[in-house]
C-alpha cells in the first residue's frame, strides 16, 4: 500500500522554534489548559491517519495560529515566518498526495482535528495563538516520529 | 507554618538535568546567603492538570536537587517544576522552570558495548540504553521503544598507528575487518536521536588487542 511521504527539512523548522520556545511558553500563562498536547489526541492516531491529520494541522497553523497571532519581537516573527513557509510548503507536498488519493480522512482524524479547533476556541484568540505556538514542539516531534525515512512524494 | 514570602531572595538556574528519562530538578542557593542555612521546598506541575502538587520527600531539604524521575515518567506530556527557598519565617518566592519536554529534551545515555576480537576484526555488539524505572523489578523500556530512529555513532582508534575510523548506525552488531594483529584498539560509542540538538553521553573507552597473527607465529616454529 503507498504512503505520503513528505520530504521536510525537520531540523531547520525545529531550529527555528527551538529559538522562540521558551520567550513564547513564557507567555502561555495558563498552564492547565493544553490544545495539542493531551496524549489522547495527537498519539492516538494510527498510519493510515497521519496524511490527512498533517494535512488538518498544517492548515490549522497556517490558516488559524499564524494569524490570530500578534507578535512585537521582530526576532520572533522572523522565527515564526520561515516556520510558516517551512508549512506552506509542505502543504503543497501534501496537497500532491491528495490528488494521488493518499490522503484519505477518516472519521477519526476529522474528530482529532476537530477535538483541536474545539480546544481552540475555549480559549480567547490571542491565548489560544500563544498557547499553540508553545505547543509546536509537540507537533513536530510527532510529524518527526510519523514521517521518518522520508522522501519526496 | 506560612511563611513571609519574598523576604527570601529565589533560588537561581533551576532546570531539569534529564538522562534516560532519569529526571533531576537542580537549582543554585539564592545569591548572597552564604553560610545561612536555607531549606527547600519543591512542587512540580503536569501541563494541562489542575494544580501544583507537592514533592513530599523534597519538603525543607538542605540539597540543592530532587529527582522527580517518578512524577515525570510519562515521557509524552509535558512538566513544570518549582522550588522556594525557606529561612526561619521567612521564604522566598517560588523559582520555576521552563516547560520541560522528556521526550525531546530527556539525554540519551551511551549503549552497553561488548567487544571480541581475531587476529584482523573487531565486533561490536550494541545493547541500547534503557529508561528509567522507579523499581528494579519493573521490566526494561529500551529507547529504541520510544525512539524508533535511535542511531550510535561508533569511533574505532588504532593506538599504535592514531588513526580513526567512525560510523553512524542503526543496527547493534557491527564488525571492524582489515585491523593490524596484535594492536590495542579502543572503542568509544556515542547513542544520539535525529532531531533536535540534545546534550550527548559517550560511553566508556573500551581498549582490546587484536590476536597475534597465527600465520607468522606457525612460520617461526
Amino acid at each position: 500500500l503507498r504512503r505520503c511521504v513528505i520530504s521536510l527539512d525537520m531540523r531547520r523548522i525545529e531550529e527555528s522554534f527551538r529559538g522562540i520556545k521558551n520567550a513564547i511558553q513564557a507567555k502561555d500563562t495558563f498552564q492547565n489548559v493544553t490544545i495539542l498536547s493531551t496524549s489522547e489526541t495527537l498519539h492516538s492516531i494510527k498510519p493510515l491517519d497521519v496524511c490527512c491529520v498533517t494535512k488538518n494541522l498544517l492548515a490549522f497553523y497556517v490558516d488559524r495560529v499564524f494569524k490570530d497571532h500578534q507578535e512585537l519581537s521582530p526576532q520572533i516573527l522572523r522565527r515564526i515566518s520561515s516556520i510558516a513557509n517551512s508549512f506552506l510548503y509542505m502543504q503543497k507536498t501534501l496537497q500532491q498526495c491528495q490528488e494521488q488519493r493518499l490522503c484519505r480522512c477518516s472519521q477519526e482524524a476529522t474528530n482529532a482535528t476537530r477535538i483541536i479547533h474545539d480546544y481552540y476556541d475555549q480559549l480567547e484568540v490571542r491565548s489560544a495563538a500563544i498557547k499553540s505556538l508553545g505547543e509546536l514542539d509537540v507537533f513536530l516531534a510527532w510529524i518527526d516520529k510519523n514521517h521518518q525515512g522520508t522522501s519526496a512524494a | 507554618v506560612p511563611c513571609v514570602s519574598g523576604g527570601l531572595p529565589k533560588p537561581t538556574n533551576i532546570t531539569f538535568l534529564s538522562i534516560n528519562m532519569k529526571n533531576i530538578l537542580q537549582w543554585n542557593p539564592p545569591q548572597g546567603l552564604q553560610g545561612v542555612e536555607v531549606t527547600y521546598s519543591v512542587q512540580y506541575f503536569i501541563y494541562g492538570q489542575k494544580k501544583w502538587l507537592n514533592k513530599s520527600e523534597c519538603r525543607n531539604i538542605s540539597r540543592t536537587y530532587c529527582d522527580l524521575s517518578a512524577e515525570t515518567s510519562d515521557y509524552e506530556h509535558q512538566y513544570y517544576a518549582k522550588v522556594k527557598a525557606i529561612w526561619g519565617t521567612n521564604c522566598s518566592k517560588w523559582a520555576e522552570t521552563g516547560r520541560f519536554y522528556p521526550f525531546l529534551e530527556t539525554q540519551i545515555g551511551p549503549p552497553e558495548v561488548a567487544l571480541t576480537t581475531d587476529e584482523k576484526s573487531i565486533s561490536i555488539v550494541l545493547t541500547a540504553p534503557k529508561k528509567w524505572k522507579k523499581n528494579p523489578e519493573e521490566s526494561s523500556i529500551s529507547l529504541e521503544q520510544i525512539y524508533s530512529n535511535l542511531k550510535y555513532n561508533v569511533s574505532i582508534y588504532n593506538t599504535k598507528s592514531n588513526r580513526t575510523w567512525s560510523q553512524c548506525v542503526t543496527n547493534r552488531t557491527l564488525v571492524f575487518s582489515w585491523l593490524e594483529p596484535d594492536t590495542l584498539y579502543c572503542v568509544l560509542v556515542e547513542s544520539f536521536v535525529p532531531g533536535p540538538p540534545r546534550l550527548a553521553q559517550p560511553s566508556e573507552k573500551r581498549c582490546v588487542s587484536t590476536l597475534k597473527d597465527q600465520t607468522s607465529t606457525l612460520k617461526v616454529k
